[in-house]
């Protein structure tokens, strides 16, 4: 430690601590604008100058870092003088246009002409002009703000890794740009306006719409994504504003999806009070005729149960104890996601904090365009790239990462069992070895080179692995987790404290969903066909959307034209067509909840019930549920309920009672004895099939957005896309071609690109080239007839 | 070589040779004793020696800091895996200097041994030159230079044998004065603009390519040469302690005959005026002298006799910085003078530092102001406010080279700007 003196206080800090960070950790005010705690120092803002005994001038505390001894001093009256110099050298520029700038009333600059300022600036030159440019869909300029603190030029290359804002000329000719005219090609590119301390760079969706004193703002959880990230969410009356990160939390950032989403809260989709459908069309109605319409299409009948993983923890409780009263032997899924039903050698949830991850000797991403999957996990990886840290790679694509991937391999689906074995038998070669890696190598012919990338990584003393979508969504997802699993623990990698397995999940509270339903779940797609088979009667579905999303959209439409559908959710979606009856659940902006991220961090949300319309918590909707269908309400408050939780969990009786949050992480499951072995494949399919991801158009939320749908057509790729060389090998060239597959055959307007594995069929765009989703297997047979 | 300290025999080192004609060609170099001492140094000395007379000879760089050059190299980390790389500052930008152009253009090859034997003492790969990108003619030069030193082994592998191996390449800036900054230059060569680096790190120890780097001036690594073959102890013998040794002064202004003069330290300003360059134009005494390029504090007649040496100029309130001296005499505006001083900072601010990049363009326009007849009352207290506040807050001292000139007009001779006010408010 080093032993030093501010303002004759004696602290001790970390040595090579900068001095301003020595004075923030001793709650010693220091003025600043260009540092930030996230960012490298820029050291050009010069607000930060404080005296050192014994040095003729005073300091950038934000770049002098502690000696032994120093004595520091944060006031003086030179001191004075010097930050109103300051503030009237960034102020002769500057346009004084408070009354018209949305940063007012949390902006650096004004705070601080207010304290540290002159009354008045002596400046009579002309002032200089300069341009605005566009930084995309979420970020507004207005350059004659900007004071050259250079944040945002770090932070695009830094943190986003897209390195597309820079500096242009000299002296006060001096401007931060765009070095890419257009959109800003990140996916985190709304932190730009918290990060600028003035109002150059402001939050375009909220552009002149409020000011920061008419918000009140409550912490919420993102659920657009496994991170589940701290949020604030502002709002002005019962109209949410904006989504902000929160202060001291695991990440400052958080990401477009979770931040713009917002304006689905108010968007038409919502469905704001019950609906049922008279002569053909939805209208709307009280809730008892609405639970009229609901107990003759659900007393005693057999039902299938499909729900969203964005429900709070009380939510998906709540659709439990509804099963367990009304449709005891209901088959239920929550995954849109998953092809393979067999219990996973380790379940769905990182063993790993991000933390770790980022510390991790090694990390493997596993099949996943984890940019647009998980953006903050990803910067996190960025993070660890500029320090030195290598990340690799094997998947169906190189999916974009802004981050140099030390090595990488593109592979097939189809390859995996290959990849995997390959890794088996170098790691054998060294002796290592676990029960099973005989019985499961001897099940597969193939050997794939990638995986040496894998078995090269996990010699290091520490490894994470990433397993995404590909191989959770692959239909031998069990053998290949299984697979993962004996290299893990072959390598010493599956130990506690030392669990490098990480199973990314499709949604929050994976970890509470797979404990929760472990027997009753099933694959939607099995719900599917059994309403496509007659043997159901209704379905019921929770706030999830199988027709725009996930793997069985055609499985989906086919059923739903079968049986009568209750809807129960937030957000109408493309389900409005099917709907027999709606019901209004609270979105996660209205309710008090409790969330469960991939890492197993418990979060309790705590936001005011407040609703734009009749919704209710889902919790009470299912309450009222099962007591209008005569069966007895179990619970009737969300103490009790939430003790009916901790019977399933007590882990979260902690979070619900101790204070300390951060501590109790929710371990994924873990099934040692699911021993899948290899299954080759029947069909004759030359192709295999991948569907991506994308974090604008993705769920039912982000489509109700028009903000992320605009940014989602600024970032779209071609439909259906495939390497050059396998239509090449065709004779084929890119256009409108038919896909065969056990679909039938289908016309798509089909695209190439060099880093899409040869002999995979991708599917850039869900929504147009959907019915696709549900193969996994294809040819493409020739041009458009 | 003449070796004396009276100014009258003038003892030189940069320029010993600068008048034989074609001594940039290697033969004609080599005729005249370069790369004479270049083996015995190779075979028979080793760095800690090589920094050990260069400490001894108590020679400060001659670039404009003055930081005792044998210390800045004893900083280099050694064995850290990483090269060390050897920069020589050749931007010479300092408005006044163009001391280092001749030793270029005529003398390359004495830059070139001293460069060898530094990099030798620093155990240096490769080593580069960045010359100010309007020196085309020197830098050709230097390049012909080069190639011919590498055709006689004197450059490359295995220099004449001696089991080193040393790279040189000139790098051409493109005009900006702030890559004469050392960090400012380092970044320009790894293809970035030239904006300085806050310090620490200082460029020893994380520079180039964040390796350990020496950065020297033309001068002081063309001084190396003299000091490894006639030893540390006689180059401290010239000139006074703490300010030992020769150095050149580009004098420029109202002198009858400007020019470079390479005499010894502590030479005094008079006699160099006098004596060497003619005297002045008009009158006996000087009205300013800015005695080490524009970025430093002007004197005035009362320090005509300062003998030239960092401690000297220094008590006299201002450096020796580049050796640039600019004279002024008694038809001197100085308004003009400063407000074209303050342009020249306005435009080479890189822009980085909000008192540098404000208060620079600031100063200017109200010195255009006041030179201009519009001036009023307050701009005296603007003027000082802004350029005070503005010196030693900043990452590089360009902005205190800024405040100077506005600076010492105002502390030197406020009646010149109260007699341009007073015209304003007619
Ligand atoms: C704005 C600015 C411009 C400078 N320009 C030069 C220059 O043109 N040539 C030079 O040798 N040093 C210049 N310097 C000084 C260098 O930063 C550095 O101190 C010098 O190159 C070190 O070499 P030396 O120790 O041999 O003097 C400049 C410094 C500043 C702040
Ligand atoms: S736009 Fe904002 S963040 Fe970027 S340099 Fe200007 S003030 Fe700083
Ligand atoms: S990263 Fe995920 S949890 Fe965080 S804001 Fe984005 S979508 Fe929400
Ligand atoms: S003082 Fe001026 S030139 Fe130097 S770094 Fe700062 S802005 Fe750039
Ligand atoms: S915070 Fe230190 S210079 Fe900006």
């Amino acid at each position: 430690m080093t032993q030093l003196f501010i303002n004759d206080q004696e602290v001790d800090v970390t040595p090579g601590t900068s001095i301003l960070e020595a004075c923030r950790q001793n709650d010693v005010d220091v003025p600043y604008f260009c540092y930030h705690p996230e960012l490298s120092v820029a050291a050009n803002c010069r607000m930060c100058l404080v005296e050192v005994e014994g040095w003729g001038k005073p300091a950038a505390s934000c770049c002098t870092p502690v000696s032994e001894g120093m004595k520091v001093k944060t006031q003086s009256e030179t001191l004075a003088k010097d930050r109103e110099m300051m503030m009237e050298y960034l102020l002769i520029h500057h346009p004084l246009d408070c009354p018209v700038c949305d940063q007012g009333g949390s902006c650096k600059l004004q705070d601080y002409t207010v304290e540290h300022g002159a009354s008045k600036g002596r400046y009579s030159e002309p002032k200089r002009a300069v341009i605005n440019y566009e930084l995309g869909p979420f970020v507004n300029t207005c350059m004659t703000r900007c004071i050259h603190c250079t944040r945002c030029v770090r932070f695009a290359d830094e943190v986003a890794g897209t390195g597309d804002i820079g500096v242009l000329n000299r002296s006060d000719h001096m401007t931060i740009a765009g070095i890419v005219e257009g959109a800003l090609s990140s996916e985190l590119s709304g932190n730009l306006p918290d990060i600028c301390p003035v109002g150059a760079l402001l939050d375009k969706p909220s552009h002149d719409v409020s000011r920061p004193w008419e918000m009140t703002s409550h912490s919420s959880t993102c659920i657009q994504c496994p991170n589940g990230c701290d949020i604030s969410i502002e709002s002005r009356g019962d109209q949410v504003m904006r989504i902000v990160p929160v202060d001291g939390s695991p990440e400052p950032w958080i990401c477009d999806r979770g931040r713009y989403v917002y304006d689905a809260f108010r968007s038409d989709n919502r469905i704001l009070s019950p609906m049922v459908r008279q002569d053909g069309a939805l209208q709307s109605v009280d809730w008892s005729d609405a639970f009229d319409r609901t107990i003759d299409l659900l007393k005693d009948k057999k039902v299938g149960i499909l729900f969203s993983s964005q429900w709070s923890v009380e939510g998906h409780v709540a659709i439990s104890l509804m099963r367990d009263a009304l449709f005891p032997d209901a088959k239920v899924a929550f995954d849109l996601h998953r092809r393979d039903m067999r219990p996973f050698a380790f379940e769905e949830g990182l063993a790993m904090t991000t933390s770790q991850i980022e510390a991790a000797d090694q990390v493997v991403i596993l099949g996943s365009d984890l940019r647009q999957r998980l953006p903050l996990l990803m910067q996190r990886l960025r993070k660890r790239g500029r320090a030195g840290k290598p990340v690799s790679r094997i998947g169906a694509m190189n999916y974009r990462t802004n981050m140099e991937i030390g090595r990488d391999a593109l592979i097939r689906p189809r390859d995996w069992h290959g990849v995997i074995a390959r890794a088996m038998e170098q790691v054998s070669e060294l002796g290592k070895t676990a029960a099973g890696f005989d019985a499961w190598l001897g099940a597969v012919s193939d050997r794939h080179e990638a995986g040496k990338i894998l078995a090269d990584a996990l010699i290091s003393d520490s490894c994470a692995l990433l397993v995404g979508e590909e191989i959770r969504s692959h239909e031998d997802a069990a053998s290949l987790i299984h697979g993962v699993d004996l290299l893990m623990r072959a390598c010493g990698h599956a130990e506690a404290g030392n669990d490098g397995r990480n199973l990314i999940p499709e949604g929050v509270n994976a970890q509470v969903l797979s404990a929760v339903f472990a027997d009753a779940r099933v694959s939607a797609g099995d719900i599917f066909a059994a309403a496509s088979a007659g043997e159901l009667d209704a379905l019921i579905l929770i706030g999830s959307d199988p027709v725009g999303d996930g793997l069985f959209p055609s499985a989906a439409k086919a059923a739903l034209q079968k049986v009568p559908l209750v809807q129960i959710g937030s957000i109408s979606g493309e389900m409005a067509d099917y709907a027999d009856v709606q019901l209004p659940a609270a979105a996660y902006s209205e309710i008090e909840g409790t969330f469960v991220n991939m890492e197993g961090r418990v979060r309790v949300a705590t936001n005011p019930i407040k609703s734009l319309g009749q919704e209710r918590p889902l919790w009470k909707v299912m309450m009222r549920l099962i007591q209008v269908m005569g069966a007895e309400v179990p619970v009737v408050s969300l103490d009790e309920l939430r003790s009916a939780v901790c019977q399933h969990l007590s882990a979260l009786s902690d979070a619900w009672c101790v204070s300390n949050q951060d501590s109790a992480l929710i371990a994924p499951n873990r099934n040692r004895d699911a021993a899948a072995l290899p299954k080759a494949r029947t069909d004759s399919f030359e192709l295999d099939v991948v569907s991506r991801y994308s974090m604008y158009r993705e769920g039912m939320w982000a489509r109700a957005s028009a903000l992320l749908t605009e940014a989602g057509e600024l970032n779209a790729l071609d439909d259906v896309l495939v390497h050059p060389d396998t239509l090449a090998a065709k004779g084929l060239s890119a256009g409108e071609l038919v896909v065969k597959s056990f679909l039938g055959e289908q016309c798509f307007n089909i695209g190439v690109r060099e880093d899409v594995t040869p002999g995979v069929l991708f599917i850039a765009k869900r929504g147009v080239a959907g019915d696709l989703s549900d193969v996994t297997a294809a040819s493409i047979d020739g041009g458009a007839v | 070589m003449t070796i004396s300290s009276d100014p009258k025999q003038v003892t030189q080192i940069c320029f010993d040779r600068i008048n034989i004609p074609n001594q940039n060609k290697l033969s004609v170099a080599r005729e005249n004793g370069a790369y004479e001492f270049l083996p015995t140094v190779l075979n028979d000395f080793d760095s800690a020696k090589i920094i050990n007379e260069v400490k001894t000879s108590g020679i400060r760089g001659r670039g404009g800091a003055g930081f005792p050059t044998g210390l800045k190299w004893s900083f280099v980390p050694r064995n850290t895996g990483k090269p060390t790389y050897l920069l020589c500052n050749a931007d010479e930008g300092e408005p006044g200097t163009f001391k280092d152009r001749d030793i270029m253009r005529f003398d390359p090859h004495l830059l070139i041994e001293g460069m060898i034997m530094a990099g030798f003492a620093l155990d240096v790969r490769d080593a580069y030159i960045y010359i100010r990108g309007e020196f085309l003619h020197e830098a050709n030069v230097l390049n012909e230079a080069i190639a011919e030193a590498y055709a006689a082994n004197l450059l490359g592998e295995n220099i004449l044998g001696s089991g080193y191996s040393m790279n040189l390449t000139v790098h051409r800036g493109a005009g900006a004065y702030v890559c004469g900054e050392e960090t400012a230059l380092i970044e320009s060569l790894e293809g970035k603009p030239g904006r300085p680096r806050f310090k620490p790190p200082f460029p020893a120890v994380e520079g180039f390519y964040r390796c350990p780097t020496v950065v020297n001036n033309v001068e002081t690594l063309a001084t190396v040469p003299a000091i490894l073959k006639f030893g540390g102890e006689w180059h401290a013998s010239i000139g006074i302690p703490n300010n030992t040794g020769c150095k050149i002064f580009s004098v420029s202004g109202h002198v009858n005959k400007p020019g470079n003069y390479e005499v010894p330290m502590g030479t005094s300003l008079k006699t160099l005026i006098e004596d060497y360059c003619g005297g002045l134009q008009h009158g006996s005494v000087p009205k300013v002298i800015i005695p080490g390029g524009s970025s430093t504090p002007w004197l005035t007649a009362e320090h005509y006799d300062t003998p030239l040496t960092y401690d000297d100029l220094m008590k006299a309130g201002s450096f020796l910085g580049s050796g640039a001296i600019i004279v002024m005499d008694e038809t001197a505006d100085l308004v003009a003078l400063t407000r074209r001083l303050a342009h020249f900072y306005a435009h080479e601010s890189c822009g980085q530092c909000t008192p540098c990049r404000e208060g620079t363009g600031w100063l200017e326009r109200v010195m255009k102001r006041v030179e201009g007849g519009k001036g009023c009352a307050g701009d005296v207290t603007v003027l000082k406010d802004a350029s005070e506040h503005m010196a030693g807050r900043t990452i590089c001292a360009l902005a205190e080279g800024a405040a100077a000139p506005v600076l010492s007009l105002l502390k030197h001779f406020p009646e010149d700007v109260q007699t341009r006010l007073a015209e304003s408010s007619k």
